[in-house]
């Protein structure tokens, strides 16, 4: 076998003819087809269960003592089809099931160390999401249209989306679009607590605009941002020192990297995201994970999260309820989390079996961002089983 | 397992080899890719009478227009590159020349003749706008077959690559496109023709994507009072250059590798090793005294 | 923070390497995707707009639900 010069020169060394000839060969068809988006090939079907429990509030941090927390249920299905050349429809279900106690109020003890007050009887809610998606794929890009409609016993949801993605004659810049708008409706449940509100609406806007560009063989990277606008009835119904404003802007920026190492048949992501919005909520998440695929079809994969918040201007750990605005939903303080798990997936075939376990424990001491720690933080773990099949 | 199909295509043998798992897939993805090639034939053969190469010919000279579709605009687009980057060497006009010149004969053609086809060899007088295409001199004659075999190679790997194939050779009479090489190889093994031992590899090449193209002058020639007069014709003087006898070109297209041979053909021998040094992909040649050159080692 | 996003996004989309669709084999494979499971990319995100104040960010914003 003869050794030659393979052609590793960097373009701009390249010959003027050889670029010349190369740039014009590549307008013709048969050379834009191997980058043309096509629709999936095979229909793929997929369900899942998984079971998430949020650990015990300790009595320390409630009154009355220790209290369980929510228990959820999940079971998804997710069904991908090709449907004639060039459409592909998506239906995704999502059923939830929850149980448990929430905090309701924070108050101060005699000692004056901040405590919850949960909600005491145990609430019990399911949520029924059912997302349909239809996607036209063409020589450059693709276009989707989506409609979620999420129903609980005192929430109802229906979301528009429109999204598309465009690719460079050259097929290494992708640049995406995505616009929505959702009707929420809010009508609390009646019973345990009493509620902010009888019934009450929010609407949701939002648009995003994304660019991907391929930077070698194996590394592409991903950049994106967000606006959404929500309008309406922000505030928590169940929780009784809760008084939001009814607007709210947020903006996020995101990176995404995705690399892959032949010498180890392994995948690398990367993903950070920056959140700002006008409650003065800022935050940083940074997502990683790291796919191995391994002999007999197995594909391990670790992955961790860190996530950092500053709290709301309206946020106190105990609440005071003489300002405009007020608020000590947990959710809505300075804090951090740490998330560390593990999946695995094995192939059978047609046949994909998954699993997944994650932690995820959240504290004020855990931020990068300085305040007071609220004592409803939660932290959980998760667990997920399923079967994925490809229709081959 | 390896699906190998033979079929006759382009004036020519050709061979489609597909490693895959699955047989009725590869099978499914030749019959795209053969019918592909078919396609391409039908289309741009000059010797086909119902062909879009014969439609124009017939009309060059008449100031009709022929409506042509964005392929054949993209294959001018890039025939017009070729000619202005090889400063009117490749030119896909000059196959008229042949009406004078009849190998078989072994007598050279007449001035008279040759001179009278001469004006209709000018690529300037090839017109395409806005989706059609004419020829302005009547008697001139477009030969898409410079380019389309190579092109056809391109594009039957294309479908071979829509068509879930990762592992496969397309070779059309030489004309050779991969996508991906063999389990535990780094390439389809490929070996160059000695020009004389037929039979025998003079270099060794593996491919594993893009496209190989060779150019040979040794294979129809006549040889008159000792000297050798190659099938070659230089599209300026209309007759045979004597340049190299053959290269073969690596290319990540088999249409790049393709003209980029035919020009080095054209191009005297001393000049031709110089333009393929400087074009910086991996080639191999031999000139008359049947020395090997190129960064494509011999043997 | 901005602006250090701003001057990756200059560096990444200028010093790429032309890399040709035949060689975007690696680039296609499904460990590669953005999300390369749909089923837990929802229930993620989903799980943390329930818990944090933020939320999206990869796509525009869908309904709410009860939970936030």
């Amino acid at each position: 076998m003869a050794a030659y010069d393979k052609t590793g020169k960097k373009q701009d060394e390249r010959n003027a003819t050889l670029l010349a000839l190369t740039s014009s060969a590549l307008l013709l068809p048969a050379y834009q087809a191997a980058q043309a988006d096509a629709p999936p090939e095979y229909t793929e079907l997929g369900i899942r269960y998984s079971k998430y429990a949020e650990d015990d509030i300790p009595g320390r941090r409630a009154f009355g003592g220790g209290s369980e927390r929510y228990d959820i249920d999940v079971a998804q299905f997710h069904l991908l089809a090709p449907v004639a050349d060039s459409w592909s429809v998506a239906l995704d279900v999502q059923w939830e099931d929850m149980s448990g106690a929430s905090p309701w109020f924070v108050g101060e003890s005699p000692n004056g160390d901040p405590k919850v007050i949960m909600s005491g009887a145990s609430i019990e809610d399911s949520r029924t999401e059912v997302s349909v998606t239809t996607r036209y794929y063409f020589d450059r890009g693709n276009a989707g249209f989506n409609y979620t409609n999420s129903e609980e016993d005192d929430y109802d949801s229906d979301a528009f989306s429109l999204d598309g993605s465009f690719n460079s004659a050259d097929g290494m810049r992708t640049y995406s679009a995505a616009i929505s708008a959702s009707d929420d409706q809010i009508e609390p449940t009646q019973g345990s607590v009493p509620t902010n509100t009888l019934k009450d609406s929010k609407d949701i806007r939002s648009a995003w605009v994304g660019v991907s560009q391929i930077i070698s063989k194996r590394a592409i990277v991903r950049f994106g941002l967000s606006y959404t606008y929500r309008e309406g009835f922000l505030t928590d119904p169940y929780k009784s020192r809760d008084n939001r404003p009814d607007e709210r802007e947020e903006w996020t920026l995101g990176a995404g990297y995705r690399r892959f190492f032949e010498d180890h048949d392994a995948a690398l992501h990367v993903d950070y995201r920056y959140f700002d919005d006008d409650w003065d909520v800022t935050s940083h998440t940074l997502d990683v994970a790291w796919y191995q695929n391994l002999s007999n079809d197995i594909q391990l994969v670790p992955f961790a999260r860190y996530y950092t918040q500053d709290a709301a201007e309206f946020f106190d750990v105990v609440a005071d309820t003489s300002q405009e605005y007020y608020a000590d939903d947990y959710r809505l303080s300075t804090f951090g989390a740490f998330t560390y798990g593990l999946r695995g997936n094995k192939t059978i075939g047609n046949w994909t079996l998954n699993a997944t376990a994650e932690r995820y424990k959240s504290d004020e001491a855990y931020g990068l961002y300085s305040g007071d720690d609220a004592p409803g933080l939660v932290d959980f773990w998760r667990y997920s089983v399923g079967v994925n099949y490809v229709f081959k | 397992m390896r699906v190998e199909h033979s079929f006759k295509a382009m004036g020519g043998p050709c061979r489609i080899r597909l490693d895959a798992e699955d047989e009725s897939m590869a099978r499914s993805a030749i019959s795209a890719a053969v019918a592909e090639v078919e396609r391409l034939e039908s289309k741009f053969s000059r010797y086909r009478e119902d062909s879009l190469t014969a439609r124009i010919n017939r009309a060059a000279g008449s100031g009709e227009p022929i409506p042509v579709d964005a392929e054949t605009v993209a294959l001018l687009n890039y025939a017009d590159t070729a000619w202005r980057e090889s400063a009117g060497l490749f030119d896909l006009t000059s196959g008229v020349l042949r009406r004078a010149w009849d190998f078989k004969s072994g007598c050279l053609p007449h001035a008279d003749a040759l001179n009278a086809l001469l004006p209709l060899v000018d690529w300037s007088l090839v017109r395409w706008q806005e989706g059609a295409v004419s020829l302005a001199r009547e008697g001139m004659e477009i030969d898409f077959g410079g380019c389309v075999k190579e092109y056809a190679a391109d594009s039957a790997a294309a479908k071979l690559r829509e068509h879930g194939a990762a592992c496969a050779l397309v070779d059309l009479a030489g004309d050779m496109a991969a996508t991906g090489a063999p389990a535990g190889q780094a390439g389809w093994p490929i070996g160059i023709r000695h020009p004389l031992e037929r039979e025998q590899a003079i270099a060794n090449v593996s491919l594993s994507g893009g496209g190989l193209a060779s150019s040979g002058d040794y294979e129809r020639c006549m040889l008159i009072e000792g000297e050798r007069y190659g099938h070659i014709l230089h599209p300026h003087t209309g007759w045979p250059v004597r340049g190299l006898i053959a290269v073969s070109i690596l290319a990540p297209q088999c249409l790049v590798a393709g003209s980029s041979a035919t020009i080095a053909m054209l191009k005297p021998a001393e000049e031709a090793l110089g333009w393929l040094q400087e074009l910086g992909l991996p080639w191999f040649a031999i000139d008359r005294q049947l020395s090997c050159h190129g960064n494509i080692a011999a043997g | 923070m901005k602006y250090i996003t701003g001057l990756l996004l200059v560096a990444a989309l200028c010093g790429c390497e032309t890399v040709q669709p035949w060689e975007r084999g690696t680039l296609a494979k499904a460990e590669m995707q953005w999300q390369p499971d749909t089923m837990e990319g929802v229930m993620r995100a989903q799980i943390h707009a329930s818990k944090e104040a933020s939320s999206g960010g990869t796509g525009a914003a869908g309904g709410g639900c009860g939970c936030n």
